[in-house]
């Protein structure tokens, strides 16, 4: 057998599975109404908490449930159940990334991300410190 | 306007350096190159004297750079920016490598040292090579110049002063002479980097990442060179073995710091920022592999060229992806952007079409020879595990560069939902695949060999390794079928090696490097398996609520102080919280229940903390008790910071709650169960507030807390006349009000009352805990994995002495 040929074989092979894979099983990012449209399909939405809306945590009853509302970048506010802890320092996140589905009016979140205004280089929160 | 107190000189100094380090570097280039094409010697005496003042400039660099965080000097931004008068000494160094800037700086220090090893041992290949150093560190260099070039910025000056800095220039208070005497204190080191771990890991990879470079510039040098176009690998030799294990060590060390700092939960999480250091370090491990090809059969040439260019160029690529802030949203630490990633582009792109031209202009004097391998012979086999090490590198790419993929065509691809699971499902075959190979290829000849004599040599650690995985599936209870193929491949890998090393070699230490690495490495990936794939949460809630499958409840458990409850095969208790400077250490006892006495007895104590920082977000570190088969990872998940104040929670009652009760029924409050056993019609107890002609009734209520200590409590319901009351009881010890409301004759039901100190429901944490088993294995396997790599460099370099 041609030397090159398993190179070829294997790499296109690969190649292909990982580009099917990636493009069929990923995730996009999406608003709310895009998730709405696909219930139970898996999206990343972005968006800020909405302001005035309370933070549920009652580790009583469950530890892993926390429920807060989103605004996402189109401004449409949604109910998300985080499948896990409340995060600290969660009500100090400029920004929000969360990952899950649509069910029924709630967003089930399995994951979340956050960005804080100041944890690296945030510029804004280093000009308030000094004035 | 003359600003008090600045203290300029030594911002101009460090200046100075920077500007002679860039021009140093450019004319070492220029000059390197020319005695390169010349023979030149005057040039090259040129050439070393500029580089030699390059390196002194770099270090001077740092030197005062240290000398201005050591002093606090906060007119200078980086200064401000990423120290403050708190910080450890310990800790300095840690700010040069917060910063972008002084980043570069590191980096450019490893070049400078190991460049000094080619200047003094490289014989001919100094003027190339080094030819090609000058020319990284002339961009590296630009990096921290600051000068603006028709409007364009280049780089980013780590001796900027605040006052001048774009974000700081406008703001009224810098128009102060005095306005230094107003800048009480820098912002601070991200609490994340004051560990040791950040201390120590931050040098190794970027050590890792220069070594990349000298593979690179002699595989460069060859292209450039007159002589025969393969001369080159015999001298990149050591050097590409020396990359393996530098950059492995940086990025091992980077997962122990993770393990042990951070409270991901595990050693690698397939982070866009470990995946950006993982594939260089793959394919120069894929270069060192054809390399020896090449050695042995002059074949692979080609691949060659192609695995020692792509490593550095990926890890500008990483530079890139880490530094521009493209991975943004997607990793959890990534820089934010200095303004420079069109420089990073352009740098990368340099690199790129020099390396892509040379190896075009060459391509027809890369030749390797006509005739075909046999599936028999070693090479095969090992071209084969190269392949599979370039998919393994490709599909980490692929993914990890899904936002620039997004950026370039505007797609909205998303990073896998659960990163882990999706990478072990491409990774776990290709690594099942290697490790099969990396048992065989070595039985085979270089050339030819017959499959029989492989077969006989082999059998025996096949038979071996398979009882031990069946063992091993019965005992650790592994049953997916690609953990159990793992499984398999990695212990017939680990014995087969060990086998080939005592048994071929007879144990020979100069020879022993590819089998002690490759066993090494078997062993990592089997700790891997068995830590990760057999993890066990064991902070699971037994008590709580179900909520439906959407929310499975088995994560974190919610501790109560004091309150002791099962998790495991232990108990725990949270005894309470200890503040130290500027961190919370929350006190966790594992228990067990000696059945005997039926007392709970320590066995170990675990302090998980939390770091307190306003400005950057308190950050969880985590806890791990160690044991020679397993760890127990603790970190608390959540715990409320907004100090409750001592006296205000206490004298604080939540609203009161009714609850209806039948005799016999309970309830239950955050920190006990309340049982109302009976009513006593006639109360023996005087209680003040009730006469001799009052009818009154008793509530008798017995009531548990968490230790199961009993409490007693009695409120009375008094009627006076016509007017009912409820006198509260208080039971102190436990925070709460009791009161007897109402009786509802037709249904027996009795309303009692009850209020909770406020203090009762902060007292808690919530916690999560990991057994990791066999995770020893792991660190053990990076260790023979290390030292397999540098008996093996040391091999090289005996080996091209020798010549």
């Amino acid at each position: 057998m041609k030397r090159s040929y398993i190179i070829g074989i294997i790499l296109v092979a690969v190649a292909f599975g990982v580009i099917i894979s990636t493009v069929n099983s990923s995730s996009t990012y999406a608003t709310f109404s895009e998730a709405a449209a696909h219930p139970g399909k898996v999206y990343h939405v972005v968006g800020k908490l909405s302001p005035g809306r309370p933070l549920v945590y009652n580790p009583e009853t469950n530890a892993d449930l926390f429920v807060f509302y989103l605004n996402d970048n189109e401004g449409r506010e949604c109910k998300v159940m985080l499948n896990k802890a409340k995060p600290q320092d969660f009500e100090k996140s400029e920004q929000v990334v969360i990952i899950g589905k649509m069910k029924d009016d709630a967003f089930i979140a399995s994951d979340v991300l956050m960005k804080c205004p100041s944890k690296y280089n945030g510029n804004e929160a280093q000009r308030k410190e000094l004035q | 306007m003359n600003y008090i107190g600045e203290q300029l000189i030594f911002g101009q100094i460090g200046n100075a350096l920077v500007a002679l380090s860039f021009s140093g570097a450019l004319l070492a280039a220029v000059a390197f190159f020319i005695s390169f094409r010349t023979g030149d010697d005057g040039w090259k005496y040129i050439a070393r004297t500029s580089f030699a003042i390059h390196s002194i400039s770099v270090i001077g660099i740092f030197a005062v750079l240290y000398y201005l965080i050591f002093n606090h000097r906060f007119e200078y931004y980086y200064v401000w920016q990423h120290s403050s008068m708190s910080l450890p000494v310990k800790y300095i160094f840690s700010c040069f490598w917060e910063g972008q800037e002084g980043s570069f700086l590191l980096w450019s220090f490893w070049h400078i040292v190991l460049s000094w090893i080619v200047i003094f041992r490289g014989g001919k290949w100094e003027a190339p090579v080094m030819s090609i150093v000058g020319l990284v560190q002339a961009f590296l260099a630009s990096m921290v110049l600051g000068v603006f070039v028709f409007g364009v910025k280049i780089g980013s000056n780590p001796f900027l002063l605040l006052r001048e800095h774009p974000d700081m220039a406008k703001l009224p208070f810098v128009q102060f002479e005095d306005y230094l005497q107003r800048i009480t204190d820098g912002r601070g080191l991200n609490p994340l980097l004051q560990n040791y771990w950040m201390v120590i890991h931050p040098p190794t990879l970027f050590l890792g990442f220069a070594s990349t470079l000298f593979p690179f510039a002699y595989s460069l040098a060859g292209l450039m060179g007159r002589d025969r176009i393969s001369a080159w690998i015999k001298p990149a030799m050591p050097w590409t073995f020396f990359s393996i294990m530098s950059l492995g060590a940086g990025i091992l060390m980077g997962g122990a710091w993770a393990y042990e700092a951070l409270s991901f939960g595990g050693f690698w999480a397939w982070d866009p920022v470990e995946n950006a250091s993982l594939v260089p370090w793959i394919t120069i491990v894929a270069a060192a592999h054809v390399m020896v090809i090449y050695q042995k059969k002059k074949e692979a040439l080609l691949s060659s060229f192609i695995f020692t260019l792509l490593t550095f160029l990926l890890i500008l690529y990483s530079t890139f992806l880490t530094r521009s802030g493209i991975l943004g949203e997607s990793s959890v630490h990534a820089f934010t952007d200095l303004g420079m990633s069109g420089q990073l582009v352009f740098y990368m792109g340099f690199f790129v079409v020099l390396a892509g031209t040379l190896l075009i202009i060459n391509r027809k004097k890369i030749v390797s020879s006509k005739e075909d391998d046999k599936t028999s012979s070693r090479e095969f086999w090992m071209f084969t595990g190269v392949m599979f090490l370039a998919a393994s590198a490709l599909h980490i790419s692929f993914v990890t560069s899904l936002p620039v993929i997004n950026k370039i065509f505007g797609t909205k691809m998303a990073p896998p939902e659960n990163a882990v699971a999706f990478y072990n499902s491409w990774q776990i075959p290709i690594a099942v695949a290697i490790c099969l190979l990396m048992a065989v290829a070595q039985f085979f000849k270089y050339r030819q060999s017959e499959f029989s004599a492989v077969f006989k040599k082999l059998w025996w650690s096949l038979i071996s390794s398979l009882a031990i995985t069946i063992i091993a599936v019965i005992t650790i209870k592994i049953y997916q079928p690609n953990h159990v193929l793992l499984l398999f491949t990695t212990v017939f890998s680990i014995i087969a090696n060990l086998d080939y090393l005592f048994r071929v070699l007879k144990g020979k230490l100069n020879h022993s490097g590819s089998s002690v690495a490759h066993a090494g490495f078997s062993l990592l990936l089997l700790g891997a398996l068995i830590s990760n794939g057999k993890q066990e949460v064991i902070s699971k809630n037994l008590l709580q609520v179900d909520l439906g499958p959407d929310f499975p409840n088995n994560e974190n458990i919610m501790l109560v102080k004091h309150d002791t409850l099962r998790m495991g095969g232990y108990y725990v208790t949270w005894t309470g919280v200890e503040h130290k400077g500027v961190h919370l250490y929350y006190n966790i006892d594992y228990l067990k229940h000696n059945k005997q006495t039926g007392e709970f007895e320590k066995v170990f104590a675990l302090q998980p903390l939390i770091q307190l920082n306003d400005r950057m977000g308190n950050v969880a570190e985590p806890s791990t008790k160690h044991f020679w088969n397993k760890d127990i990872y603790t970190h608390v998940t959540y715990a409320n910071l907004e100090s409750v104040k001592k006296e205000e929670a206490d004298s604080n009652y939540t609203d009161i709650a009714e609850h209806a009760l039948s005799i016999g029924d309970t309830l239950t409050t955050s920190n006990s169960l309340i049982v109302l056993t009976g009513i006593n019609k006639n109360p023996e107890t005087e209680h003040p507030l009730a006469k001799g002609s009052d009818l009154c009734v008793e509530a008798m209520i017995d009531i548990i807390d968490v230790n199961r200590k009993y409490y007693h409590a009695k409120p009375l319901f008094i009627i006076r006349k016509n007017i009912a009351f409820s006198p509260e009881f208080m039971v102190d010890e436990l925070g709460l009000k009791l009161s007897f409301r109402k009786i509802n004759p037709e249904h027996q039901k009795f309303i009692i009352a009850v209020a909770e100190r406020k203090s009762n429901k902060a007292d808690f944490i919530i916690m999560k805990a990991i057994v990791f088993p066999g995770i020893n294995l792991l660190w053990i396997g990076c260790l023979l994995m290390l030292a397999g790599t540098f008996i093996a460099m040391m091999k090289w370099i005996r080996s091209d002495k020798a010549n």
